[in-house]
């Protein structure tokens, strides 16, 4: 696969390679083997989406930038399911773009190739039918929300598939699904034909006359929808605890650590990519499994690799969620609070 | 007049095409969950027909066929880098081509990301298993062609081995023949080489890739929802018909041998 690689030489990588199996391992940023550098997210970064969320991992602060940054941001667009592709439901379309910056070595198809790759992993994981969230359709038969996850990698300082499912995550998190309301045009003055599917409560006697503004049982006839209030975000994304958390385990048979650097992802380029979904009351659940680089492995230490990989990912993904809950009471609660206080 | 996706170097067809609808296809059961398997056992791949040699002018080929899918491997190399860049390493260039009539709907001829997808996980179910340190400055091209889909699971087990029987053809040295499995998780069961409609149907699908003879796995993937002790069981399930594969495509190699 197509990735960027520092250039190192031999001496380096055995260098690496050497410090990373001593006891007690060594890194050149003085990291024990299963730490990740710092990560800052921040969501609502993109006001015209859906929803938005940026990643930064491994931000140096005294130099003012460096680190993995990713840009995550969800789209809702409308599908006519009888004209157009959509699927009754609703359905998911990721794509990863690669920002020429940050791969300044590689050629435009290099660069187009590493984009198909990360688009691959990340569409085959997240637009999977087990994670798909239930309030993706509109009418049924007629049209349903599109939701376009796009991720643009700003900056690759090492993990950038981690940052790219985190950030995935975060952006997901703080989608709003715009509420719908069924509509249907009926020119005036025109009875309704039958009383067949209309559960109505009928006056003693009299058949009441079926208002224009009862839309109870619109939504099997309706063709058309409106937005009823136009300012209101909508209502949060199903599902939500579900989406997963990848984690990359970068192996030196046989042991492996986490969060690598440039140089160190270019010495061991033998990679182990989990991404495990939590959800709530049930055991953790593998979304995706991929070995990438070459480079082989036994079942036994596979099995080995999974648990530990279950392990992280499962503190990665308290961590997130933390972290995700104080941004949905810094943009909202504390956000109003300040407002109404000034 | 369409401007866009006119195509000026072919006969375009209509724009709009509907693939037939034939009749008593409507009676094939939709939903496979809670029925046993139709037609074998869940452990039980299909048979499999393997030759090599059959592309005089490549280097190394071979054909393979596993029901419905219909696999051609090409193998052209060692041949020189067109790069000037030196690579220590040779490198391995995998592409592949879905012919338009290898599924449902007709597929465009151009190239697109589900041809790179494929091609990428062939070319890391070889990478470890050629050895290309001993092929400095050099390129391996490997061309598959995709005759006949029945579902991309089986596309990839199916192109690796081929790829691997043509690579063996070729001469060039490899650790050992790469062998790959698919399997499909339907609730508690493990069905193998499932088929485009079981697959769709499974909750979580894994393909395998790895070299008997060494016990060892060169390719994971995995995707859909499975629990982790389901994956290392799948695993383990097609670790076991590696052994069977390698049987079939050793056979293939040395009557491709004997008769040259």
């Amino acid at each position: 696969m197509a990735s960027a690689s520092t250039s190192l030489s031999k001496a380096e990588k055995s260098y690496i390679h050497s410090s990373l199996c001593s006891s007690p391992p060594l890194r050149a940023d003085g990291r024990s083997l299963f730490d990740f550098r710092t990560v800052l997210l921040e969501t609502g970064v993109a006001p015209l989406a859906n929803g938005s969320a940026k990643l930064n991992i491994g931000k140096q602060p005294h130099e003012g930038g460096g680190g993995t940054e990713v840009v995550a941001a969800t789209k809702l667009e409308v599908e006519d399911i009888e004209n157009g592709d959509g699927v009754e439901g609703g359905r998911i379309i990721c794509s990863v773009i690669c920002s020429p910056s940050a791969y300044p070595h590689l050629s435009s198809n290099a660069l187009d190739e590493l984009q198909y790759d990360l688009t691959t992993i990340l569409h085959q994981t997240l637009s999977d039918s087990s994670l798909h969230p239930p309030n993706l359709g509109i009418l049924p038969n007629k049209k349903s929300w599109l939701l376009c996850i796009d991720v643009a990698v700003l900056a690759d300082a090492g993990n950038v598939f981690d940052a790219i499912f985190m950030a995935s995550r975060a952006a997901l998190w703080d989608t709003k699904v715009p509420r719908t309301r069924p509509i249907e045009y009926q020119a005036r003055g025109l009875a309704p034909s039958g009383a067949a599917d209309v559960e109505m409560d009928t006056e003693s006697g009299q058949q009441a006359q079926k208002s224009s503004f009862d839309t109870r049982d619109m939504i099997k006839t309706a063709a058309d929808f409106e937005l009823p209030d136009y300012w209101d975000e909508g209502e949060v994304l199903g599902g939500r605890e579900q989406w997963p958390v990848c984690v990359t385990l970068n192996i030196l048979p046989p042991m492996h650590y986490l969060d690598a650097t440039p140089s160190e992802e270019a010495s061991t380029p033998l990679r182990l990519l989990l991404a495990f979904s939590f959800p709530p009351d049930s055991p953790a659940v593998l979304q995706a499994m991929r070995l990438l680089g070459p480079g082989e492995l036994t079942v036994a230490q596979l099995k080995a690799f999974t648990a530990d990989g279950e392990k992280y990912a499962r503190e990665l993904f308290a961590a997130l969620e933390g972290k995700l809950r104080e941004e949905d009471l810094r943009r909202n609660v504390k956000a109003r609070d300040r407002f109404a206080a000034r | 007049m369409a401007q866009n996706n006119f195509d000026r170097r072919r006969i375009n067809g209509p724009e709009e095409s509907f693939p037939p609808v034939f009749e008593g296809e409507d009676d094939i059961p939709d939903t496979l969950s809670g029925k046993p398997r139709a037609g074998r056992n869940p452990g039980d791949i299909r048979p499999i027909f393997l030759k090599a040699g059959l592309i005089s002018q490549a280097n190394g080929s071979a054909y393979i066929e596993t029901a419905r899918t219909k696999i051609a491997c090409a193998v052209y190399g060692p041949r020189q880098s067109k790069t000037t860049v030196y690579s220590e390493n040779g490198r391995l260039n995998v592409e592949v081509k879905f012919t338009p009539f290898s599924c449902t709907r007709r597929r465009a001829p151009i190239r697109d990301a589900e041809d790179r997808s494929v091609a990428a996980q062939i070319q890391q179910a070889l990478l470890p298993a050629v050895r290309l340190d001993l092929l400095p400055k050099s390129t391996i091209d490997i061309f598959v062609t995709i005759i006949e889909n029945d579902g991309i699971e089986g596309c990839i087990a199916s192109g690796s081995v081929a790829a691997s029987a043509a690579l063996a053809d070729a001469g060039i040295e490899m650790l050992g023949l790469v062998m790959s499995c698919a399997a499909s998780t339907l609730g508690k069961e493990i069905w193998l080489d499932p088929t485009e409609k079981e697959a769709q149907a499974a909750s979580g699908s894994l393909i395998l890739a790895g070299m008997p003879a060494l016990d060892t796995i060169t390719s994971v993937w995995q995707s859909g929802r499975m629990t982790p002790a389901q994956a290392i069981q799948c695993m383990e399930v097609c670790q076991e018909r590696f052994v069977d594969i390698h049987s079939i495509v050793a056979q293939a190699l040395l009557d491709n041998a004997q008769v040259t």
